[in-house]
This record gives structure tokens, C-alpha cells and sequence, in this order.
């Protein structure tokens, strides 16, 4: 079982320090997205990864063998670059035949893995064109072809979306989804998108200034964000700051304005709580349900058919975005309305200091 | 304003650069052998003249030998030095660059007294060898300054693609950065040899009779009977530079189409 670790890896620039004892673990033929702000430390983590930078301290094993010292051309990763980076020299056919020659790999067998990996990325008529009539997706495709000929160890891909326009995006995520499914390589795919990384990734490494903030499937950083960072980088997301309180037998959240009872005692004192749009909804009057109901007046409204994004101003001084059904018409600009939530959907937010 | 500006400097650049040419130029077709005007009647003989009487055709060949050797010697030279400075590092590229760029701004009649008192000692003056290798040294900085511009031109993402499909950095070199930067080499070899075409000051100094060239050849022309045979020569030299700046053109164009990236 072959697998990547990345161990405690510091990365000096100079004085400045652009990661911070990062440490994670892969697993063979995993589809691993690092996703964070520009800035965060992810493209770095990629060209220690690549070989293009060398760590500060730290150790990369893949398969357990220390390959933090290894150049890039022994690494055998294959690289999609966020410029693609296709010899424009070369046509479609000479550019991803370009890591088989350089193995010395007989012409019969460079020319049939050729065109077995150009009918996977679907262009198979393109093998005679030069980069440069091509479009971006097509040039996209041909160096995903190019960076798995030569079946790597494993996938690097360097913000592979980013120059693409947003219908071309999504059908490309899907592709490579499709790829990654067929050939089982394992990917790390770097991303700004929190919604590419969602629909693509099997677990996504969310970084900041240099740290992983968290590292889970999409459904636990969406549902279960240890930060208020991975809560309001993922997804929408209302957060109140305010502290846990022991009342009798249970523990209540408290911020301004608010008091929600909490389903088991936290061992922290000072938290934020999150509220996801959808699990608040836009009411007349309160029911008598266990839920919690905030008085507010709408401030705008954003109506999609299948339903309305309110933003409301709360008496208690936030403002909160919340979805509303739109069965039944929706409420006007500056009406006064009531934000329902279940205490049981927050999240309670541990909170870092600083 | 600024039409005004654009039409003030569009007219004096004319006068000061054009004009002149163009003032000269029917003369290659005047019946009179004096360089005056009004023009009398019209006729090809100067050119025939230029063709078949001494010293021009000789000239001419000698003048394409010479810049044609010339251009091969610069680019070896040249081009290896730009190779070798891109490869050293910051420092190293800073005085790299400035030595090899120097003969361009040392005076041509330096030069040529050196040249002379330097091939003079070694035993080859005076000749076609001497000549071929002036020009080179000459021509050398601006192949060395068109190679150097398309190395440093090239994407560096191209070289580390090519690194991470497991390419050793002398595979890279000769598949990736070469094939790209042949146009550089093209250019200075063409810039090498128009420069040697129609050199003067140092062939002044370094030719033989015998290896007279063609700008050597127009010079005396000038001094010693000024006949519109020179203007015949001289524009069809023009011509001739003029289909060079084409060629230059084309394959700058041809350079920026093929690296453009999406």
C-alpha cells in the first residue's frame, strides 16, 4: 500500500516563513485538493511537492522512502501547471510523447500510449496540432494527457482551472473526476475554488498563512469546520461571538442577544457559533417548537426560483443571510420578519487566539 | 496637441531621414554623368555599368564572403557566450553581459588600429581571414544581445515541465530551450551580417586591394570620380537592406506566434 506523508515541514524564504509544520497523510489513489486564500502557503506546499523548492526541515516519504531531497526529474509526479506549459514547439502528439521518450520507451509504444491517453481527454484528432491552435481547454487536456502518459506516482495540478471561463470549469472537474476514477493515480490538485475543490475532492487540506486548518471531506469542513477560517471560507456562513456558560444542567452558548442551549458541555470558554443560511429560515411569527426565533427586517432579498436569499439586519445588532422558501412570495425590502434556527444545526467554533 | 506633436515629429523625421535618400536616388537614372538636376532623359547604363566594369562586381562578392563568414564566426561566438551567461548566476550574467557587449561601444577606428597592429603580429593582415574576423568580433554582441533576449524570453515553466517529465537538465537544454531559441540565433546571425555588408571603417584599415569590399569600393568611388554609378550601387544596396528588415521582421513575427501561450 503505497502512500504519501508529508512530515512537520517548515518553508523559509529569507526572514519570512511561508509554512509552518505542515504534516499530512495520503493515501494511494486519493484525490487530495489544497485549498486556501493566495497567500496561504498552498503553492509552495506544491513546488516542495514537485521538487521545484527545497523544505526548510521536514520529510516527505512516499512509500516510506525520504524523497525530500530527490530533484524533480527523479520524483516521477506528474505537473499540470497553471499555464499549462505545452512545448510550443511541439505538436499535441510530440509534447505528450516528450516523458516517454525521455525514458526511452520504443516508438511503437510511445505512439499507442499516445493515443490511448489522448482518446481519454477526448482528442484524439487533435495529436497533429500545435499548442498554440488550440483553445485553453483543449491546451488544458493536453497537459493533464501529457502529466499522466508516463503513469506517475502521482498527479500535481497547479491551479488547473483558473484560466478557464466557468461552464468550461465545471466540465472539466467532471472529466477529471472521470480520469482520476479510471487510472486511480493519486492527484493533489491546488486550488483557490472552494466549490471546485468541493465537487472534485475526496478530502480537502484547507490552508492559512502557511498552516493546514483544517484537513476532512468536504462534508466535515462544510458541517463541522473546526475554525471560524474553514467556516467562512467554505461556504456561506453567519457566525456570533460570544462565550459557553454552565446554566443548571446544560451549557448555553451566550452572545448578544442570543442564548442557545448547547447538546453537550465544550470544554471552551470562549466560542463563536456558526449558522449555515439553510439552516436558518425567514418566519412571520415564532412557533412554539424548540426552536429559536431572532427578530430582524429584511434588508435585500435575492430570488432564484427555488428559493430566496434574505439579508437581514437582526435587532441585536448582525447581519445575517438566510434562505428563505419562496413558495409562497417573498418578503419585501425592510419588512419586519423573524430568523428561525434548531439549536441542534449550529456549530460551535473552537476560537484561536489572535 | 498631441496630433500636433505626431505630425511635427512624423514630417521632420521625414526630412531628416527620408528625404534626402529620395533626393538622390533618380540620379541613378540620369542620362548626365554629373550628379546634378534637372534630370536629363532616362537610363539604365550606370547599372549596367555597375555590373560588368571594376571594381563593384568583385567588391560585391568580396563583401558577401566576408559578411557571410563573418555571420557563421559571430554566431558560434556569440551565441555560445549568451548560452554560458544565461547558465551563471546574477552576478556573473552582469559582467558576462558587459564584456561581451563591449566591442559594440569601443570606437570602430580604435578598432581598426587595433585590429591592424594585432593581425599584422600574428602574420595574417591585410587578408580575407583578418577581415572575416574583425567583422565577427563586431557582429558577435549582437548575436550574443538576440540570443540572450529570446533565452531570457522563454517561459522558465517550459524548462520545469519538462524537469517534472523526469528530463535531465542536458535533454531539457537540447530538446526545450534550443528548438526555442533558434529564432535569436536567426536574428543576430542576420544583424551579424548586414552589419559586416556594410562596414566600413575597420575594412578601411584591414583590406587588401584585393579583398576590397563593396562600402570600401563606394568610399573611394565617392573620392575619386563621382559618377551616378555610386547611386546606381547604393540603391540597390538599399533594396538589399530593405529585403533583410523584412526577413527580420518575419522572423520576429514568426518567433511570437509560435511561444505565445495561452
Amino acid at each position: 500500500m503505497s502512500s504519501l506523508e508529508i512530515k512537520n515541514i517548515d518553508k523559509f524564504y529569507g526572514a519570512t516563513q511561508a509554512l509552518f509544520d505542515v504534516s499530512l497523510n495520503i493515501e494511494m489513489g486519493e484525490f487530495v485538493t489544497l485549498l486556501g486564500p493566495s497567500g496561504s502557503g498552498k503553492t509552495t506546499l506544491l513546488k516542495i511537492l514537485a521538487g521545484f523548492e527545497p523544505v526548510s526541515s521536514g520529510t516527505i516519504l512516499m512509500n516510506g522512502r525520504d524523497i525530500s531531497l530527490l530533484s524533480p526529474e527523479k520524483r516521477n509526479f506528474g505537473l499540470v501547471f497553471q499555464g499549462y506549459a505545452l512545448f510550443p514547439h511541439m505538436t499535441v502528439h510530440e509534447n505528450i510523447a516528450y516523458p516517454l521518450k525521455v525514458r526511452r520507451v520504443a516508438k511503437d509504444e510511445i505512439d499507442e500510449r499516445v493515443t490511448a491517453i489522448l482518446d481519454l481527454v477526448q482528442l484524439g484528432k487533435f495529436a497533429g496540432r500545435y499548442p498554440a491552435e488550440l483553445s485553453g481547454g483543449q491546451q488544458q487536456r493536453v497537459a493533464l494527457a501529457r502529466a499522466l502518459v508516463f503513469k506517475p506516482d502521482l498527479l500535481l495540478l497547479d491551479e488547473p482551472m483558473s484560466a478557464l471561463d466557468k461552464k468550461l470549469r465545471v466540465d472539466l472537474q467532471e472529466e477529471l473526476r472521470d480520469i482520476h476514477r479510471t487510472l486511480g493515480t493519486t492527484f493533489i490538485n491546488v486550488t483557490h475554488d472552494q466549490e471546485e475543490a468541493m465537487h472534485m475532492s475526496d478530502r480537502i487540506a484547507v490552508m492559512n498563512h502557511g498552516r493546514i486548518a483544517q484537513f476532512d471531506t468536504a462534508f466535515n469542513l462544510y458541517r463541522h469546520p473546526d475554525t471560524r477560517f474553514v467556516a467562512d471560507f467554505v461556504g456561506k456562513s453567519n457566525i456570533l461571538d460570544g462565550e459557553v456558560v454552565q446554566e443548571g444542567d446544560t451549557a448555553m452558548f451566550r452572545a448578544k442577544g442570543v442564548a442557545v442551549p448547547l447538546p453537550e458541555a465544550p470544554t471552551m470558554l470562549e466560542a463563536e457559533l456558526m449558522i449555515r443560511p439553510e439552516d436558518g429560515t425567514v418566519e412571520v411569527e415564532a412557533a412554539n417548537d424548540g426552536r429559536i426565533y431572532l427578530p430582524g427586517k429584511v434588508l435585500s432579498s435575492t430570488y432564484s426560483g427555488d428559493r430566496a436569499l434574505y439579508s437581514l439586519a437582526m435587532d441585536m445588532g448582525e447581519n445575517f443571510i438566510v434562505y428563505g422558501s419562496a413558495r409562497s412570495g417573498i418578503h419585501g425590502d425592510g419588512a419586519r420578519v423573524l430568523m428561525g434556527f434548531a439549536p441542534g444545526d449550529c456549530t460551535l467554533l473552537r476560537k484561536l487566539n489572535g | 496637441m498631441s496630433r500636433a506633436i505626431y505630425w511635427i515629429s512624423l514630417v521632420l523625421s521625414m526630412l531628416f531621414l527620408a528625404l534626402p535618400l529620395l533626393l538622390v536616388l533618380p540620379l541613378a537614372f540620369n542620362e548626365s554623368s554629373f550628379l546634378t538636376y534637372p534630370m536629363e532623359g532616362f537610363t539604365l547604363d550606370w547599372f549596367k555599368i555597375a555590373f560588368t566594369q571594376p571594381p563593384w562586381m568583385p567588391a560585391f562578392l568580396n563583401s558577401l564572403k566576408v559578411a557571410f563568414g563573418a555571420a557563421v564566426v559571430a554566431v558560434v561566438i556569440g551565441g555560445l557566450a549568451a548560452m554560458g551567461t544565461m547558465l551563471s548566476g546574477r552576478f556573473g550574467q552582469i559582467i558576462l553581459s558587459g564584456l561581451f557587449i563591449s566591442p559594440i561601444v569601443i570606437p570602430s577606428v580604435v578598432l581598426g588600429v587595433a585590429f591592424t597592429y594585432a593581425f599584422g603580429r600574428a602574420g595574417f593582415g591585410g587578408g580575407y581571414i583578418s577581415l572575416v574576423l574583425a567583422h565577427a568580433i563586431l557582429g558577435a554582441p549582437l548575436v550574443f544581445l538576440s540570443v540572450m533576449t529570446s533565452l531570457k524570453g522563454l517561459d522558465p515553466e517550459l524548462e520545469r515541465a519538462a524537469a517534472s517529465m523526469g528530463a535531465s537538465r542536458a535533454y531539457r537544454f537540447r530538446t526545450v530551450t534550443l528548438p526555442l531559441a533558434a529564432p535569436g540565433f536567426m536574428t543576430g546571425a542576420l544583424f551579424a551580417f548586414v552589419t559586416s555588408f556594410d562596414e566600413v571603417v575597420v575594412a578601411l584599415f584591414l583590406a587588401a586591394p584585393q579583398s576590397t569590399t563593396l562600402p570600401i569600393a563606394l568610399f573611394s568611388g565617392l573620392r575619386d570620380r563621382l559618377e551616378p554609378t555610386i547611386i546606381a550601387v547604393a540603391l540597390m544596396l538599399s533594396l538589399l537592406s530593405l529585403m533583410f528588415l523584412l526577413v527580420l521582421n518575419w522572423l520576429q513575427q514568426r518567433s511570437r506566434y509560435k511561444t505565445r501561450g495561452k
